[in-house]
């Protein structure tokens, strides 16, 4: 065995939160390897030019949760890394309307007015709730989630600054806020507004990667979920990584290397190699070995432990339970090289939103009848779309005068229905053209003339998902946001702290707590944990003294 | 003119149970009913029919003990057993969480659906210690009220952690998710699943996918599971329960509903009937849901707050009752020692979600889930009573005649696929839609929790934010029916814990 | 694609922009409720004077405005805001305040009684769904005239001589009351500066003749159209708070136990206890024994403008902070507000000291300064209240 495959931590996967957990472990002086599937690092925050002249955002997006302390943390501008919060968003009808979410709240009022002018002032305390609701819940996102079995002095120490936290709303504002955790998105909105665009329009953040409808109840937690990241400080701001998403992995693969980190692409973990209840290494699909007494995995729960450790290794309880873990794939995703700017007849001449989230559903019920489709197998037959068309303002994205267009889909099965079978196999080249077919259907609500400016188009099934970075069933949160797979909860029960029952073997990834988004805080948080747990007597730098 | 301690608006169940907690305390009670007997929507009869609620789930010991009842003489029955129909005729049976096929065998999912069902009832015991008091809030930490409350809440505590770490953990994941995830990890999709599926969604507007599902799934589990039919049927056990009350000097007085709640300097000084009688008490305890009362007090008695967090309480009804008028004394296709039995068509859990889909939009379930049981009738023709479910209270076009028929037909065909020769054995059937309960009981929307038993709508925040602890806007006024905690179904826990929290309040 | 500015978006003009434009030498804009209005037209001090000593004519046109009609109004405002709305009779304006179930202040405005069961409510903040959330249960409607309903402030020593020349006569028009001395036009003696004044109310087209004709009248009485800077001076003379300047409307916070009771802000005269319930009247009846602190009026000494100060008792232990600070030149005083905790500001309200802030020549220093509190506010003319009012 050769000694320089030997490491003080193996991370498995580059994704975006497998890079930040070995960012931080390589600052604090560990010998820090990285080990990736792909010839590519990133994950699902990836860019890639898969049309010459024009760089896809594949996966991932858009970015606002990336937490701050990780960018300052890693130094992550220094690397390159930008991020330019775009202008508001808005919906198209089949009408010819469109409500128009500006970022000016001048504008976004007078607008919301036009439709509803009740709901221009329901607005307000609409926003001002949900901001108290991320003002709560921030705070615990580069924390522990305590064990509530648990008696060691963390846990009660985490459990008691919930308390606290939970005590200091007052009993009113606890009411509100339990509420809040347990209500769908439909029901909030019902509650607020009285306008069905509006209300629609609203309610996306809601359902986004998830396998649940506009009134399944936990949505309005989804939606918070989604408004809890900021960006310079405006909170629930949304923003493009110049360059793409994958600009934030390799500002974090920059940070990695430069405090001496390695990262080794084209050959993944074929098996997650333990002795004795003590995980070892790992060993890749071409063979090699990498040797370490601490292996953090950067990919999902189901996927680590059901296809890359040793049956025998886990308890059977534990395999029953990652079992049981739910990662629905709910999403699909069209990226499209546009010749030039596509037509938006129904927008105001240089309407401002159009540089935003752009969506075509006009009510709550028409979102909940597209769940219903997915929960059958089917995808929506009115699917909601999150479009966006960076290369408005990122000028690395297409040529000149050309653009990019990134299409959001919300729902696509994994397991799609043909023939009264469920599979992830009946993603058929067919299929997928046919979903596309839907997805333009859709766009061309907004943009009639679409199709006339594609030059390419990038199709992803949750299959592909699946295939290509390694998210079971695509499920683009490493699984499902559900109270039974939150906090304390997620992943597991018992190992909500990044741990397994393999010592030495740590979950990174957005199976872990807090979840998925482009946040960094799984990656940031179980290297914490790593270093508290497994580097004492160590020497370390920065970060966890 | 009268004067009382207290006056109790409503005489089903919970409005029974809080009057005799508070007459056992010694406290002067006068009950008023708008209908003509007690009972409430338990003991709803029309046109000869039977009554609504033949079936006990959750009937509360605890509730019993403030009527002074000893359970053992109420009659309550042996546990029926149910029948999961299957449309290809392998029903099964299910004894006390153990299935077997008609002929006596064991069913494959059996070991599997006993475990399950082992499991929710434990958890349902653990949720009953938080059901069997007011929630959480009522005075300060050191109060009397806040140390009872703490000490209540340490031995839930106690409870979980001796439990073992594996099921306390599994215990907080399952609780706020859904049921249809819960049920088939353990077994494949069948009538087995399906029967707990529908369980766990009966009486509310949700399916067993959404989130929640598990928590009203425990709920049905929190009595132990088992289901009763009371002998002489529900009547005969209000009837009891109604003697026991007028034995503590408690005035009953049924066929008067009242007109309006009479407050005083923000504070309750008594009622008024649609008669034009004034009746005088200082506290008014009502179980009519929040939105009748502020009915009856003028929206100004509350907060803008509150009245919004009423006015958007939900409380849509999604449960019809049909009673199919049958032939013969027993069900065709089923031995005689099923005739009594519980029967749930839900022959898979897939099923149960695709029967609420449709109910989501307006539209009623043209293949809904049905709960069945047969009720004697004294010509030795039976009822067989059964809850159509989705049948929604906001039907698109209104229960008028032809929503009716159409659910006549649809029940009785959904029926006759796990019971050929029922049609044939059926010579009438009543129709009471959601709406017609809601006009007959007081119960908004016609739900059989009075408000959806969802889990932004429970335990403290029911029925609402500010209003957990039963008490709500004037000084005097409470709450004490199905829409606040626990929550209904023939328990009577919620008007006995609102006697309670009334109680630690006395001055 | 090449990216112009969004028509939409920004501050659009109000009825009178034009007339506003063709005065403002200044060019110093602000957003008023989405408007754009007036921050200062050519000098705030002139504009101060003329308010003090001639006549200003100010719009007030962003104003949120609201009516409330039906059988059902009266009972449906009396529950919503703190005092007594029975009393206020018709042809009568009444200042009040609205709270939350916790008793903070949502807003303030005044309520004009145009008929038996006809309001309207005057406000800055947008108020429409809170009104449609309190008319649930009643028998009222509610109407946003906030871009229907136009009005300036017509205020100073010769603004009822300006009334006059424009043909409107209202000698008999008493504080707080209005009329309409012909259609489409109300007018009412209320004003935010502490002196005579009026208030114009017209539909939002006949806004600019109305403009014009008042302009014309006053031509000779020195009238001259101001900005919202002047305002402010005249504004804290007269004692009077800002929304969302000297208190958090609780609607807007984050932070809910930033909200302020009406006793925390010095309104209690303005809360009827005793009128039967209103919302937040339960939690006022609990917190009215035991405010958290106080709005105060301070006289702080030397000329330094108080704003964002912090507020030291004696032992130099922090108290509160300045909301608004102005220098009166009328009063001849440095006034402020300022937020002071309770009771520790009760102990010795005589000993409190403000820590100013000043930017003088590139450089930030801090001076302490003796505050006293002010019983009245700085500057009350009788001529404000005198009917018939003085023609100057």
């Amino acid at each position: 065995m050769s000694e320089n495959r030997r490491y003080d931590v193996i991370v498995a996967g580059a994704g975006h939160n497998g890079l930040t957990a070995a960012a931080y472990l390589a600052r604090a002086a560990l010998k820090v390897v990285v080990v990736e599937k792909n010839d590519w690092i990133g994950g699902a925050a990836v860019s890639r030019s898969l049309h010459e002249g024009w760089t896809y955002s594949n996966c991932s997006y858009v970015c606002s949760l990336l937490r701050r302390e990780v960018a300052r943390d890693l130094d992550l501008p220094k690397y390159g890394l930008q991020v330019i919060p775009y202008e508001g968003g808005g919906s198209f009808t089949r009408g010819g309307d469109y409500f128009a979410y500006y970022s000016d709240h001048n504008a976004l009022r007078r607008e919301m007015a036009r439709h509803s002018p009740r709901d221009a002032d329901a607005y307000h305390r609409y926003s001002q709730a949900i901001m108290r609701q991320c003002r709560f819940i921030r705070p615990f996102l580069l924390r522990d989630a305590p064990d509530p079995a648990s008696i060691r002095p963390r846990d009660l120490g985490e459990l008691g600054y919930l308390v606290k936290k939970a005590w200091g709303l007052g009993k009113r504002e606890l009411g509100e806020t339990l509420r809040f955790w347990t209500m769908s998105i439909g029901d909030l909105l019902d509650e607020h507004f009285e306008n069905d665009l509006i209300k629609a329009h609203l309610a996306g953040s809601g359902i986004i990667g998830t396998g649940l409808g506009v009134y399944s109840p936990g949505t309005a937690y989804v939606l918070l979920h989604h408004y809890m990241g900021d960006i310079d400080g405006g909170i629930g701001a949304w923003g493009f990584a110049r360059g793409g998403m994958g600009a934030i992995s390799a500002a974090i693969a920059a940070a990695l290397k430069d405090h001496g980190g390695t990262i080794h692409t084209g050959s993944g973990v074929s098996e997650i190699l333990t002795r004795d209840g003590r995980v070892t290494g790992v060993a890749l699909e071409d063979g090699t070995e990498f040797h370490a007494p601490v292996v953090a995995s950067n990919m999902d729960v189901k996927r680590t432990f059901l296809k890359h450790v040793a049956p025998n290794a886990l308890p059977d309880e534990f395999r029953r339970a990652v079992e049981r873990f739910k990662i629905r794939g709910s999403s699909a995703k069209l990226n499209i090289a546009l010749d030039r700017f596509p037509a938006f007849p129904a927008a105001p001449d240089h309407a401002s939103f159009i540089r935003g989230d752009m969506h075509v559903s006009e009510s709550l019920w028409e979102l909940e009848r597209a769940y219903d489709d997915w929960k059958v197998g089917r995808w929506s037959e009115r699917p909601y779309i999150d479009m966006l068309i960076p290369s408005q303002i990122d000028p690395t994205m297409a040529p000149a005068g050309a653009h990019m267009m990134t299409v959001f889909v919300q729902y696509a099965p994994y397991d799609l229905e043909v023939g009264g079978i469920r599979s992830g196999e009946n993603w058929t080249e067919d299929q997928r053209k046919a979903m596309a077919e839907t997805v333009l259907g859709q766009i061309e609500v907004a943009c009639p003339d679409i199709r006339d400016r594609i030059l390419h188009m990038e199709v992803r099934s949750p299959l592909e998902l699946e295939n290509e970075v390694g998210l079971t069933e695509g499920n683009i949160f490493q699984g499902e946001l559900t109270f039974d797979q939150l906090f304390f909860n997620r992943p597991l029960p018992g190992y909500s702290q990044y741990d397994s029952p393999i010592r030495g073997l740590y979950l990174c990834g957005s199976s872990a707590h807090p979840g998925g988004g482009v946040m960094g805080a799984p990656g940031a948080n179980a290297a914490r944990t790593i270093l508290r747990r497994e580097a004492s007597g160590k020497k370390l730098r920065g970060y966890a003294a | 003119m009268s004067r009382f301690d207290a006056i109790v608006i409503g005489a089903g169940i919970n409005g029974l149970a809080a009057a005799a907690t508070l007459a056992r305390a010694g406290k002067s009670v006068c009950v008023l009913e708008q209908a003509a007997a007690p009972g409430g929507m338990a003991t709803l009869r029309l046109d000869d029919g039977p009554e609504l609620a033949p079936l006990l789930w959750n009937l509360s010991p605890v509730v019993l003990k403030a009527f002074n009842i000893d359970p053992a003489t109420l009659g309550l029955g042996a546990p029926l057993p149910a029948v999961a129909l299957d449309p290809g005729g392998a029903h099964i049976v299910l004894r006390g969480g153990w299935a077997t096929s008609l002929s006596g065998e064991t069913h494959a999912d059996g070991p599997a659906f006993q475990r399950l069902h082992g499991q929710l009832v434990t958890y349902g015991a653990l949720l009953r210690r938080l059901a069997e008091a007011p929630p959480p809030g009522g005075g300060t930490l050191l109060s009397q009220p806040g140390l009872a409350q703490l000490l209540r809440l340490s031995r839930l505590g106690l409870d979980l952690k001796r439990m073992g770490k594996p099921e306390m953990r599994r215990f907080l994941q399952v609780l706020l998710s859904n049921a249809y995830d819960l049920i088939l990890d353990e077994m494949p999709d069948g009538p087995l699943a399906g029967l707990l599926a529908a369980d766990a969604v009966r009486g509310n507007a949700t399916g067993p996918r959404s989130p929640g599902s598990v928590f009203t799934l425990i709920y049905r589990m929190g009595h132990g599971g088992e289901v009763r039919r009371p002998e002489g049927g529900m009547p005969n056990l209000i009837r009891r329960l109604d003697e026991a009350l007028q034995k503590t000097g408690c005035t009953i007085r049924t066929g008067t509903p009242v007109a309006r709640i009479i407050l005083e300097d923000d504070r309750v000084t008594g009622v008024e009937t649609k008669g034009g009688e004034i009746i005088e008490a200082p506290r008014v305890l009502s179980s009519l849901g929040p939105k009748s009362v502020l009915g009856l007090t003028g929206a100004e008695a509350f907060d803008i707050e509150a009245a919004r967090r009423i006015r958007h309480l939900r409380t849509r009804g999604t449960v019809a009752k049909v009673n199919l008028r049958l032939t013969a004394p027993r069900v065709p296709g089923l031995p005689d020692d099923l005739s009594a039995a519980r029967l749930v068509y839900a022959p898979s859990a897939d099923y149960v979600e695709a029967a609420f889909t449709p109910s989501k939009y307006g539209s009623l379930s043209e293949a809904p889930v049905i709960e069945a049981t047969c009720v004697a009738a004294p010509d030795g023709r039976p009822w067989l009573s059964a809850n159509v479910q989705y049948a929604p209270a906001d039907l698109d076009g209104g229960w008028d005649d032809a929503a009716c028929d159409r659910l006549r037909q649809i029940t009785l065909d959904t029926l006759a696929r796990a019971l050929p020769d029922l049609p044939g054995a059926v010579e009438e059937l009543q129709v009471i839609p959601p709406t017609r309960i809601a006009a007959e009981t007081g119960a908004a929307g016609g739900h059989w929790h009075h408000a959806e038993l969802a889990l932004d709508q429970i335990f403290a925040l029911r029925p609402g934010n500010g209003m957990g602890r039963y008490a709500m806007g004037p000084r005097g006024l409470y709450l004490c029916g199905a829409s606040t905690h626990p929550g209904g179904d023939v328990m009577g826990l919620a008007g006995r814990n609102a006697a309670a929290a009334v109680l630690e309040g006395w001055v | 694609m090449s990216i112009f500015a969004d028509p939409k978006l920004g501050l659009v003009p109000g009825p009178v922009h034009d007339r506003l434009a063709e005065q403002s030498r200044a060019m110093a804009w602000y957003d008023w409720a989405g408007y754009i209005a007036p921050s200062v037209l050519d000098s705030v001090e002139f504009e101060y004077f003329a308010l003090r000593n001639q006549a200003s004519l100010f719009d007030i046109s962003p104003m949120h405005k609201y009516r409330v009609t039906g059988p059902g109004a009266v009972a449906m405002l009396n529950r919503m805001v703190t005092r007594d709305i029975r009393k206020i009779a018709v042809g009568r304006v009444g200042y009040t305040l609205w709270c939350d179930e916790a008793g903070h202040v949502i807003d303030d405005g005044t309520l004009f009684r145009l008929g038996e069961d006809d309001w309207r409510l005057c406000c800055q903040e947008p108020m429409l769904s809170w009104l449609d959330d309190a008319a649930w249960g009643f028998d009222a409607t509610i109407t946003d005239e906030s871009h229907t309903v136009a009005g300036f402030s017509l205020q100073g020593p010769t603004s009822f001589a300006i009334l006059e020349a424009a043909g409107l006569a209202l000698a008999d028009l008493k504080p707080f009351a209005f009329a309409t001395p012909e259609d489409g036009l109300l007018v009412s003696r209320t004003g935010f500066t502490g002196d005579l004044g009026y208030e114009l109310w017209c539909d939002w087209d006949a806004a600019l003749p109305l403009w014009d004709r008042i302009w014309k009248a006053g031509a000779h009485r020195g009238l001259r159209a101001i900005g919202y800077e002047a305002v402010d001076i005249a504004r804290l003379e007269a004692g009077f708070l800002t929304a969302g300047v000297d208190f958090q409307p609780v609607h807007a916070t984050e932070r809910l136990h930033r909200g302020r009771t009406p006793f925390e802000l010095g309104f209690g005269r303005m809360v009827d206890l005793g009128k039967g319930h209103f919302n937040g009247r339960r939690a006022l009846l609990a917190a009215r024994a035991a405010p958290r602190s106080r709005l105060l009026r301070l006289d702080i000494e030397g000329f330094k403008p108080a704003r964002g100060a912090l507020i030291y008792d004696r032992f130099n232990r922090e108290l509160g902070h300045v909301t608004s600070g102005v220098w009166s030149p009328t009063a001849k005083r440095n006034i402020a507000l300022a937020h002071v905790k309770m009771p520790q500001a009760e102990a010795h309200p005589a000993r409190l000291w403000a820590e100013i802030y000043t930017h003088e020549e590139g450089r930030w220093t801090t001076r302490m300064a003796r505050a006293t509190p002010m019983k009245a506010p700085a500057f009350a003319p009788a001529r404000a209240r005198a009917t018939p009012p003085a023609r100057f």
